[in-house]
């Protein structure tokens, strides 16, 4: 017992202590009266501090106002720091929460964790960009009110997550999620969202590019067998045997240029940087106009506009054969009495080299996929045309060797611009 | 006092489950005009076929959302919020179920034009950005009954505006390429009814956020102009 409730106790005590005498001496109820006025005294003081500690129950803070006296300030002392020490420790929670959630929102995957009702309970902002969610507003939402696209609805009522689900988002650009679905705590999920988009981009290229490969070399060699096959079982006459040589001899020169591109496209890709000569642009242009006038045979309008100045570091084989398949897809997409223009600007922030054309033009969803090798806007036409399918993916890495960027601009039906743009370290004599 | 209770939450259960499956039907729209899209843009009409698998399912869920939806009138007498709520299910799945056949529409009208042989490609940008307004709207307009948020509902019916002056400038363009070259008609006239379509897939979009500003206000602000959305 402590000292503060004995001293409560001995009060008591006392008072009966002095009223006995009084009773037994002087008259009883002068004795009475002593002894009921007293502890009426102490009970009124108790009272007091009783209903403060009453009125403070109801909400409790923490302040001075917690004070008590004689033997409630003990008590009133032990509340106040336990409710100090409680605060305090809420505010420690408090924050290892807000830290735990500020790494959850660190994550570069999405994440939203749902209740045993598959309803949102917290989603980071990487998922929020991803799913459309607005954790402010869609807390406690059903995940699927949200995310409607029926695979994902079949996904988690499937309750089957033994493989992440694929989805193409509805909202984003084109963009490809992988969903994982982690059960943890009981019936609690976890949702993971990773942005697969680059990584589903690059498996379609290389599923593309061995698809397309071996398309574009078994059309020709179709072609060769058959008339092999031809020559070896049906007597045919001299003429007619000429033309089957020369039609087997076009596709083997196809092959050839095919094999001869791929060839150049993995040597670019494995070489080393490429030397630093200078190139010399001016008359780099000049060839080229030549060339272009030469494909043409009359039927464009080659038009150079050139200052005249700067010249460029690198590879000059290279360059020339990349600069020189920009001009003769111009010339090749260009209708017979439009014109291709032939651009070279060098300043000191770097230079352009450009082709522009008046040519059928390009629509802008096959532009990103341009320079994917063996990307064809209309299989039979660029083929018709005599490219193998490789000539801007070798423009592009060429380019790339010179941390050059190409840009491409188009219009379906006004024309194409074609730029190279070399930052400044590769431009020399201006 | 204990039954009360148990029988209140199982009512609210019963209504939010009642939204999930209209968005869950929303959803099946939503991924049919998408489709629909796409097959416009790229000519794979193979996807034609899914498109109009997905309305059975779309249809399906009509009859069954309007089954539930009598069922808690008639068992649970609901009132204020909760009977406008059952109300409005009731119009947004018609509304949800014409958009629906909207896109079959649509996705009719692309198989026609590829197997005539036509490249619906000159009209593409004009036609796919119509398409992409309609698709936001729709999507738009679920969020908002998800949501329950009433200033992107109105936000939605605000749009409707610029998809039908798009839509008319289209039928212009394409009156134009007619009077032009008379061997355009047919595939014209197929676009037309692709248009038509979309800017009515923009229409049902509209009615879906307005039956959500009565849902959540209790205000009906059918026929009484853009004003009303302010």
């Amino acid at each position: 017992m402590s000292s503060s409730l004995i001293r409560a106790l001995l009060l008591a005590v006392l008072a009966a202590v002095v009223a006995y005498p009084i009773g037994h001496f002087v008259v009883p109820w002068a004795g009475w009266t002593f002894f009921c006025a007293s502890l009426g005294l102490q009970m009124v003081f108790h009272f007091k501090n009783f209903a403060r500690l009453d009125r403070w129950s109801y909400a409790p803070v923490v302040d001075d106002s917690l004070e008590g006296e004689g033997a409630w300030d003990g008590i009133f002392g032990r509340l106040y720091r336990h409710e100090k020490d409680l605060r305090a420790q809420i505010a420690a929670r408090d924050e290892e929460i807000r830290m735990l959630i500020a790494a959850g929102q660190a994550l570069t995957d999405g994440v939203v964790l749902l209740d045993d009702h598959n309803q949102i309970l917290f989603c980071n902002t990487t998922a929020e960009d991803q799913l459309g969610l607005v954790i402010r507003t869609d807390r406690g939402q059903p995940v699927v009110n949200m995310v409607r696209q029926p695979e994902f609805v079949a996904y988690l009522q499937g309750e089957d997550f033994s493989r992440p689900l694929t989805l193409r988002s509805e909202r984003g650009e084109d963009r490809v999620l992988s969903i994982y679905v982690i059960p943890y705590a009981g019936n609690r999920r976890l949702m993971q969202v990773k942005d697969v988009t680059q990584t589903d981009r690059l498996d379609r290229m290389r599923r593309d590019f061995v698809a397309n490969v071996s398309h574009e070399l078994r059309t020709p060699l179709t072609v060769l067998a058959g008339f092999l096959e031809t020559l070896q079982e049906i007597d045919v006459d001299r003429d007619e045997q000429k033309r089957f040589l020369e039609m087997m001899s076009e596709q083997s020169l196809r092959m050839q240029s095919i094999v001869q591109d791929l060839l150049t496209l993995s040597s670019i890709e494995s070489a080393p940087p490429p030397e630093a000569d200078v190139v010399d642009m001016v008359n780099i242009v000049d060839k080229l106009r030549r060339d272009a006038e030469a494909l043409s045979a009359g039927r464009h309008q080659i038009v150079v506009e050139s200052d005249g100045q700067g010249d460029l570091r690198g590879s000059e084989p290279e360059l020339v054969s990349a600069f020189g398949n920009l001009v003769a897809n111009a010339v090749r997409y260009t209708p017979p009495g439009g014109t291709v223009r032939i651009l070279w600007h060098a300043s000191k922030n770097g230079a352009e080299f450009a082709v522009q054309d008046t040519g059928i033009g390009i629509d802008a969803k096959h532009i990103p996929r341009l320079t994917e090798r063996f990307y064809r806007i209309d299989r039979g036409r660029s083929r018709d045309a005599g490219g193998t399918g490789l000539g801007l993916a070798i423009v592009k890495h060429s380019l790339n060797r010179h941390q050059a960027q190409l840009e491409i601009k188009s219009t379906p039906g006004v024309g194409s611009r074609f730029a190279a743009r070399f930052p400044a370290s590769r431009v020399v004599g201006v | 006092m204990n039954e009360s209770v148990h029988l209140s939450s199982q009512f609210d259960e019963d209504l939010s489950r009642l939204r999930t499956h209209v968005l869950q039907m929303g959803g099946l729209v939503e991924t049919q005009v998408s489709a629909a899209i796409d097959a416009y843009a790229t000519g794979e009409i193979a996807s034609v076929k899914s498109i109009v698998e997905t309305d059975r399912r779309v249809n399906e869920l009509e009859k069954a959302i309007d089954d539930d939806c009598a069922h808690i009138i008639a068992k649970r007498q609901p009132t204020a919020s909760d009977l406008r709520l059952v109300l409005g299910i009731s119009k947004i799945v018609t509304d949800l179920e014409r958009a629906g056949d909207e896109a079959k529409k649509i996705a009719k009208g692309v198989r026609r034009i590829y197997e005539g042989g036509h490249m619906p490609s000159q009209y593409g940008v004009g036609i796919r950005h119509l398409a992409e307004a309609a698709l936001s709207m729709i999507r738009q307009a679920l969020d908002a009954f998800a949501r329950l948020d009433t200033e992107l509902a109105k936000s939605v019916i605000r749009a409707d505006t610029d998809v039908d002056t798009e839509f008319k400038s289209i039928i212009r363009q394409l009156i134009t390429h007619m009077m032009e070259d008379p061997r355009t008609i047919t595939t014209s006239i197929d676009i037309i009814t692709i248009a038509r379509a979309i800017e009515r897939i923009g229409d049902h979009a509209k009615n879906v956020s307005e039956q959500v500003i009565y849902v959540v206000d209790g205000r009906d602000i059918r026929h009484m102009g853009k004003e009303a959305a302010q």
